[in-house]
């Protein structure tokens, strides 16, 4: 066999291994790219405690869950077979663009900005992190409706909700045991890197 | 790999497999429209048709469908799966047909297992890929159990049509009226050997609780067991059978000479039914969850 003819039964050999690990075994769980948003899960709040949050059905009203995700929990608002609204509540942690709405907001409902998009949805954002929204279905419901059904989510038990675990923090040492940074980055450098992110974010 | 919303835009408008659903929808309140476009699902769900907030929907709804972690790609693998195996065993029982009439091929014919016991494996991958597919796109919604039975209801709800069309077209034409009564003695006939022969079992397998075959065939019993008591009320309801059902197809696809059973293996063979309401199903509920969180 020729040295070359060997070396590339080699390479190929590796190329194939390389492919089979990341496109057929399950590897490619551990990549980036699993979530939503590449957040990791523990930072998001599970939809399981938004549940309870949501307001009761009137009379001759009946709420069904239909989704309860990491993050997010929704529900149909039903009178009979027709669907009045959608109600869900949504950790914005994955969604920044979702935050960003509320900056130019004047309304406020119970402290918290509001927002109108389009006809039919309302959103408020609570505690600067959990979108409480409703969205009208069919015939449709107007502002007032719609901001009465958001006033009656739990709207201070959502405020003290938090997540298992904190986002990602740079690590402090332990006090006593701090030294003085010798990376020779400038502050001003640094400080600039950070907000990046914030600018270059589609504003929704 | 394609996003949910990508490959709802390319579902067909007017082929033999909306044609067929159509003839199903007379048979159901409330009819099926055939949604085969993002644009106009959003703008329903929004009650708007602001194109910026469309465009916004549409970007979160993609990349939620990107990450692998929020299920929704492999509930559309769970119906690819359940479809190609669809495509095999209708296939396969054409060529037994086929191979019935022609001396050389009988043999062939005589190898292919009883297609009773076959099409009721077929019955219960999907009763179980649609049970495995709901909790993939909207988790255990609800924090009771009689929560999570309302949620199941409602989406049967939605997606009646969907299982008028499961019913008629993969227990009572091929199994005959009594199918859903007699669908429980003939799982119990359901051996390992069936099951690995169904070539969706392969695709589901990794998907279905438990491990090994029996555990995986005990799961399949019990989640037909469930939806059993479900179907039985709707083909009550609607006074579903096989006539009503051949009736109802002959509306949009014409006249049929042929026997229950042969519409039956022909649908199975040349249709994508179940994939093309899964597809509207899951992109359905992911275009809400986008609505609620842009």
């Amino acid at each position: 066999m020729s040295r070359l003819l060997r070396w590339g039964i080699g390479l190929l050999l590796i190329a194939s291994l390389l492919f089979a690990a990341f496109f057929l075994l399950p590897f490619r769980a551990w990549l980036p790219g699993g979530t939503v948003a590449d957040v990791a899960t523990a930072e998001v709040v599970n939809g399981s405690a938004f549940n309870r949050l949501f307001p009761k059905a009137e009379p001759g009203e009946q709420l069904v869950f239909t989704q309860e995700k990491r993050g997010f929990s929704e529900a149909r608002l039903k009178q009979g077979e027709t669907i009045k609204a959608l109600l869900a509540i949504s950790d914005t942690t994955t969604a920044p663009a979702a935050r960003s709405k509320f900056d130019g907001s004047s309304e406020q409902l119970k402290g918290w900005p509001l927002v109108e998009q389009g006809n039919q949805a309302s959103a408020l954002l609570v505690a600067d992190r959990f979108q409480v929204k409703v969205i009208g279905q069919g015939p449709g419901l107007d502002a007032g409706q719609r901001h009465e059904l958001i006033g009656a989510f739990d709207l201070d038990g959502l405020a003290a909700l938090k997540p298992a675990r904190a986002p990602r923090a740079p690590k402090a040492l332990a006090p006593g045991r701090q030294q003085p940074v010798a990376i020779p980055v400038p502050s001003a450098q640094k400080e600039a890197a950070q907000s990046v992110p914030a600018i270059l974010e589609p504003a929704a | 790999m394609s996003t949910v919303l990508e490959r709802l835009d390319r579902l067909p408008r007017r082929n033999l497999t909306v044609l067929a659903l159509k003839g199903i929808s007379t048979l159901v309140p409330g009819g099926w429209h055939n949604t085969t476009s993002a644009s106009e699902l959003i703008a329903s769900v929004m009650g708007s048709d602001d194109p910026a907030l469309i465009t916004q929907v549409r970007l979160r709804a993609d990349e939620l469908s990107n990450a692998r972690h929020e299920g929704y790609g492999r509930a559309l693998s769970l119906y690819d799966a359940v479809n190609r195996s669809q495509k095999a065993a209708g296939g396969l029982r054409i060529l037994a047909n086929v191979g019935g009439a022609l001396p050389l091929v009988k043999r062939v014919a005589n190898l292919t297992p009883t297609s009773d016991t076959l099409q009721a494996v077929d019955l219960s991958l999907k009763v179980a890929a649609e049970m495995l597919a709901f909790t993939q796109v909207n988790g255990l919604p609800g924090d009771s159990f009689a929560e999570f039975g309302a949620s199941l209801n409602e989406y049967a709800g939605e997606a009646r049509v969907r299982m008028a069309a499961l019913i008629c077209f993969d227990a009572l034409l091929p199994l005959g009226d009594q199918a859903l009564q007699r669908l429980d003695e003939r799982l119990g006939q359901v051996g390992r050997k069936e099951l690995r022969l169904t070539p969706a079992y392969a695709g589901m397998a990794a998907m279905i609780p438990g491990r090994g075959d029996d555990a995986h065939l005990s799961f399949l019993r019990r989640g037909v067991d469930q939806w059993l008591g479900w179907a039985g009320g709707f083909v009550g309801t609607l006074g579903l059978s096989g006539q009503k059902a051949v009736r109802a197809l002959e509306s949009t696809l014409g006249p049929w000479q042929g026997g229950f059973e042969q519409l039956a293996t022909f649908l199975d063979a040349f249709t994508d039914t179940y994939q093309h309401t899964g597809v509207q199903a899951v992109a359905r509920r992911l275009v809400e969850r986008a609505a609620a969180e842009i």
